[in-house]
């Protein structure tokens, strides 16, 4: 029941954690806009974002090497969707390469939009890590809800969290089974365990989703969700959040005059 | 195909985020007329089961392993809305919890995997079942058919989103990501037939649920 890959840190006490989830949310948002709304050639703005989401994760408290491997392990899946990009630019070649059938270039102006893109994409993910580790997914809901998500849509997403770790338990008894059987056969073959144990795990999940509704219903549910926490907006909050909209402002002017 | 931020231009970001708010926005209507209340705990389990389902690796070629998206087998199970409401949930809280999928991006990934998937699948599947029969011949072929298609349809967005902001042009990222999502739906396809399989042999009341 322990997965720590959910929301490890997010029980620490920092300036940060402390924060309104309204406050974390509407930053880093704003954040990511700037960082991707930022010229290709403005690397000294890219340092600087580095520098601000460095300085924040250190007041943070949440370990930096943990930053930075999860931040890692994202981005393969960025390079996939970034790959085309260096080959089909106009420009000066850089290098050009014989592919089986294709002849492809690569150049230099193709290079850079590759290297920003994915400076860009790294950026906002350590902005998105922070703000996940700085935060509790209950929280985090709570703010969502605050900032106008569909009520329907917390409670469903609130009801995930909590199930979540139960089914990822699940299916690692499940796993468990299938290994110890010890799973040979062809690929097609092993598909079809896969199937199977998705469509055990829908028929389980379907049926406890009713015996929670009927547990919930003999409670009085009607619809509803009632919590006793309130995050509230307060001082610390509105000086975080001036002094970091100011310095991205301050950027974002900067970038539009030199 | 998860979109990161930085890949999408400004007005790609606010077009795919109007449209998917005002799909969320009628799914959860639809939802909330034909289930009440009991959708909550319902859609929030299946919910988590299609995040749980995707940390099922099944081998691809050459040592890689893929997972299911699983739009089409909640599409086909719960009907298209249901399946927004419930992938929306999913790619929201991989984005938050697993930055899998950039926060700006959401829109993109939301209309690609949720709206697009969902409602692909959910048609290719009354399409094949009406044409094959609604035996388990049809309901498998059907299945196998609607995960290919929305896994298809899904990536064909995505490339678009892609080359309307500038990030790759448009004849190079179009047949790279529809050519390589075809490879990777035959592997949607094929679980999803089981998945059907398994709950035609074991639940087969489970397939007649109203569809939303």
């Amino acid at each position: 029941m322990k997965h720590s890959f959910l929301d490890q840190y997010s029980q620490g006490n920092s300036l940060i954690h402390r924060l309104d989830p309204r406050t974390k949310l509407i930053t880093t948002l704003f954040f990511i806009l700037v960082v991707v709304l930022t010229p290709i050639s403005r690397w000294q703005a890219f340092a600087l974002y580095f520098v601000l989401v460095a300085t924040l994760i250190i007041i943070s408290r949440v370990p930096p090497l943990y930053v930075l491997r999860r931040s890692l392990a994202i981005i393969p899946f960025v390079v996939l969707i970034a790959i085309f990009i260096p080959f089909f630019k106009e420009g000066e070649v850089a290098g050009s390469y014989n592919i089986w059938m294709w002849q492809v270039t690569v150049t230099y102006s193709g290079l850079q939009v590759f290297l920003n893109i994915l400076a860009k994409a790294w950026l906002s993910i350590l902005s998105l890590i922070l703000l996940t580790a700085t935060t509790r997914f209950s929280h985090l809901l709570k703010g969502l809800e605050q900032l106008r998500l569909p009520r329907v849509m917390v409670m469903i997403l609130s009801f995930m969290y909590r199930y979540i770790f139960v089914l990822v338990d699940e299916v690692m008894r499940m796993k468990q089974a299938r290994d110890s059987r010890n799973l040979g056969g062809g690929r097609l073959r092993q598909l079809r365990t896969v199937g199977n144990m998705i469509g055990t795990l829908f028929i389980r999940s379907y049926e406890r989703g009713e015996r929670v509704y009927a547990a919930m219903m003999a409670r009085g549910f009607d619809g509803q969700a009632r919590t006793l926490e309130k995050p509230s907006f307060s001082q610390r909050d509105a000086l975080f959040a001036l002094t970091l909209g100011l310095v991205l402002i301050l950027v974002v002017v900067a970038n539009l005059w030199y | 195909m998860h979109i990161p931020d930085g890949f999408l231009n400004v007005a790609t970001v606010a077009a795919t985020c109007a449209v998917s708010a005002g799909g969320i926005g009628g799914a959860v209507k639809m939802v909330g007329r034909k289930l009440g209340e009991k959708q909550v705990p319902l859609m929030g389990i299946l919910a988590a089961f299609i995040f749980a389902a995707q940390m099922l690796n099944f081998p691809v070629a050459g040592g890689t392993s893929g997972h299911v998206i699983g739009a089409a087998l909640a599409a086909i199970l719960l009907g298209p809305w249901a399946a927004v409401l419930i992938m929306s949930c999913v790619l929201i809280a991989q984005s938050l919890i697993f930055q899998d999928g950039g926060l700006l991006a959401l829109g993109a990934n939301i209309f690609n995997m949720g709206i697009v998937a969902s409602f692909s699948a959910y048609y290719i599947y009354r399409l094949v079942t009406w044409l094959a029969g609604a035996n388990r011949r049809g309901t498998l072929i059907g299945g196998f058919a609607a995960a290919w298609g929305s896994v298809f349809l899904a990536s064909i967005f995505c490339a678009i989103e892609l080359a309307l902001s500038g990030s790759s042009p448009f004849g190079v990222v179009l047949p790279a990501m529809a050519g390589v999502h075809a490879l990777i739906g035959i592997g949607e396809g094929l679980i999803t037939g089981a998945v059907l399989g398994l709950v035609l042999a074991t639940r087969a009341d489970l397939l007649q649920l109203q569809r939303i």
